[in-house]
């Protein structure tokens, strides 16, 4: 009888299962983030194992799926630095150096846990396939392959609030199957504007055991840019664009 | 009522502490908000002990008339300021440079503006400005053979700001849809005169100079040209491109028309040699998983001097030395001297080098911690300098580096031949 049961529960769950639309609540996802135009500011704080901490402050500014820029203002050491990512080109603009330099999805322009592709992320979508979605109790766990090798992580495994579709937990993982990092998203804070997202994104690794990074978002509002700020001659002036 | 008067404190404490947890993470972007003033910058103090090359051409030329030394010891404290001033549509910014130098032998200080200009953006396409302006063109990380408008770059320091020229310059942007993705192109007009850009070249010239940058399939690309004035005409063009998101490559080609090169021979007799000189770079930047970064390019110096030339103008200090102590004439001396000031002076003066450097993030597992090695080879001479460097930048605003350069080459080499055998180098860097 418990056999009957169960394989009557397994009939009426499977075309449940099978109607969820990964790549639809992916694109939710995006769009419950952050518009898909928008400045804000950022905060990264590094938290290392003695506790002691170093932040970083950022201003970004994005446009449609793949245009990112985001401008150092602490700290002083850091001041007037911008990266630039326009698809999977990246770009880093030190103010002593005065031009930009190419730089990678892998590397930290912070030195910190988060890397640039962390940093200057464009949408799930421009970036990942969805293969496979799940249902459980309260999230959807959808699994994500990267659409090309210049994608930092090869794959993920979001874990999605199903009521909300915003990301609760997503682990990044190398072609290798290696785990590199986990970001855990807090703190649903409604920014106006009919934004309402997580404020708080803290991540480990277990490649940096006993270090946190934390990143804090404020003053994400929908604004729109020109073309001509996302190109290299442009970053010297991009902290003009502040209002 | 004892136990709570005990637990009191205990519960205050555990309050406090719960507090400042919610408080842990909290931030509010207002305090960085735009302001119409800022400035910033850093203070330096930074220590350096030579060790001479006795027997080189360069210790020899630069100590004459002075007591003869083994090594030296400096210290240099370093103030830099960046601000702006914002007003209309237009900003004022500047970079100032201050130094204080000490050693056994001499007292020296500088107060040098860096860079002053004023900038209008009428359109976010479009910006003009005027002013004293570092522009620093070409891709190449230790050498520019297209950075036709700037100061030479120290390649031990490649990162170091440097003073501008006065100039005046444009940059227009278009961005497209498809293939080209980018187009910026940046007019400039650079003024020579006796106090103005005297450096540069001949006074009474007004340069004119223009780069063309195009961002086309996700290469970067620039083709750079400079006017004959104050200086030969030249112009060139550089690349960069990712062919893979950790694999880097970038080249830079220049050709300077009618170069005008003076060389000697060993007795001193000096020719000017007028013709194209055609200087090429190319390099690549690798980063490993382990966040190894790795760099390397090759140097072609169309303006530089062969080993045979090299050897020569070393064979002529030999000679200028010998008469001067034989005869006490200084007449080879003082030519040699002056060429040593010049061209044979610079601080690449072959032909062919070879750049590479190995730095890595977290060494030892080090948070902030970065470890480097860096080599630098005359390709033609064999003779190289290597340079091994431990930074540390865990500490809020402050930078920590040491360096120890090694030269070796034999008698009549590039790094043979330089003034010093080996230099120690610590500094502290305070960010404000």
């Amino acid at each position: 009888m418990k056999n009957l049961l169960r394989l009557v529960l397994c009939l009426v769950a499977l075309p449940a299962g099978a109607a969820i639309d990964g790549a639809q609540i992916l694109q939710k996802v995006d769009r419950n983030l952050e518009p898909e135009s928008y400045e804000s500011y950022r905060k990264l704080i590094d938290i290392q194992p003695d506790g002691s901490r170093k932040e970083s402050v950022l201003y970004t500014m994005k446009k449609g799926r793949e245009k990112v820029v985001a401008l150092f203002l602490a700290p002083p050491s850091d001041k007037g630095r911008v990266t630039l990512r326009l698809a999977d080109n990246m770009w880093l603009y030190i103010p002593d150096v005065g031009r930009a330099i190419r730089i990678t999805s892998l590397q930290s322009v912070t030195g910190s846990v988060f890397n640039n592709a962390d940093i200057l992320r464009i949408d799930y979508t421009a970036e990942y396939n969805v293969t496979a979605a799940e249902e459980q109790k309260d999230a959807y766990l959808l699994s994500l392959k990267a659409k090309t090798g210049e994608v930092a992580y090869d794959g993920l495994k979001m874990w999605v609030d199903k009521k909300v579709l915003l990301p609760v937990t997503i682990e990044a993982y190398a072609a290798s199957g290696l785990l590199l990092k986990t970001l855990h998203f807090k703190d649903i804070k409604d920014f106006g504007g009919g934004i309402k997202r997580p404020a708080t994104l803290e991540t480990d690794s277990p490649l940096y055991k006993g270090y946190k990074s934390v990143m804090l978002w404020s003053g994400l509002k929908k604004r729109e840019f020109p073309d001509e700020i996302f190109t290299l001659n442009y970053l010297p002036r991009v902290q003009e664009l502040r209002k | 009522m004892n136990c709570l008067q005990r637990l009191w404190p205990l519960v205050l404490l555990l309050s406090v502490a719960g507090a400042g947890a919610a408080e842990e993470f909290s931030f509010d972007a207002s305090e960085f908000e735009k302001k119409p003033f800022e400035i910033g910058g850093y203070l330096q103090l930074k220590q350096e002990s030579f060790a001479f090359n006795r027997d080189g051409a360069f210790y020899r030329l630069n100590s004459v008339n002075q007591p003869q030394r083994d090594n030296l010891d400096r210290t240099t404290g370093t103030m830099e300021l960046t601000g702006k001033l914002r007003g209309g549509i237009g900003t004022f910014d500047f970079h100032t440079h201050s130094d204080l130098q000490r050693d056994q032998l001499a007292h020296d200080h500088n107060n040098i503006l860096y860079e002053g200009a004023y900038s209008i953006r009428p359109d976010p396409g479009l910006t003009l400005e005027a002013g004293k302006r570092t522009l620093r063109w070409g891709k190449g990380y230790a050498w520019n053979p297209i950075g036709f408008v700037e100061r030479p770059k120290d390649p031990n320091d490649p990162e170091l700001s440097r003073e501008g020229l006065v100039m005046a310059n444009g940059d227009l942007i278009f961005n497209r849809e498809g293939p080209l993705q980018t187009i910026a192109f940046t007019p400039v007009l650079l003024p020579v005169g006796n106090d103005v850009n005297s450096e540069f070249g001949a006074a009474g010239h007004l340069n004119p100079a223009a780069k063309l940058y195009l961002l086309y399939r996700d290469t970067d690309i620039d083709f750079a040209w400079q006017g004959k004035g104050s200086r030969p005409g030249r112009f060139g063009m550089d690349f960069s491109r990712n062919i893979t998101s950790n694999f880097e490559i970038h080249g830079e080609w220049a050709r300077i028309q009618q170069f005008a090169r003076p060389v000697t021979d060993a007795t001193g007799r000096v020719t000017t040699e007028v013709g194209n000189a055609t200087s090429y770079l190319l390099g690549l930047r690798y980063l490993t998983e382990k966040d190894t970064t790795y760099i390397a390019e090759y140097y072609r110096n169309g303006t530089g001097y062969s080993d045979r030339e090299t050897r020569e103008f070393h064979q002529l200090v030999d000679a200028a030395f010998t008469q001067l102590q034989q005869t006490g004439g200084g007449v080879l001396l003082q030519k040699a001297l002056s060429l040593s000031q010049g061209s044979y002076g610079r601080p690449n003066p072959g032909r062919d080098y070879l750049y590479f450097r190995a730095q890595q993030k977290d060494a030892l597992d080090i948070v902030y911690f970065q470890a480097a090695i860096t080599a630098m080879m005359n390709v033609q001479d064999r003779s190289y300098q290597v340079t091994p460097e431990l930074s540390y930048t865990g500490v809020k605003n402050l930078d920590l580096r040491m360096r120890l350069f090694l030269l070796q080459g034999g008698a009549g080499t590039d790094f043979g031949e330089k003034q010093n055998s080996s230099k120690f180098e610590l500094y502290a860097r305070y960010y404000f």
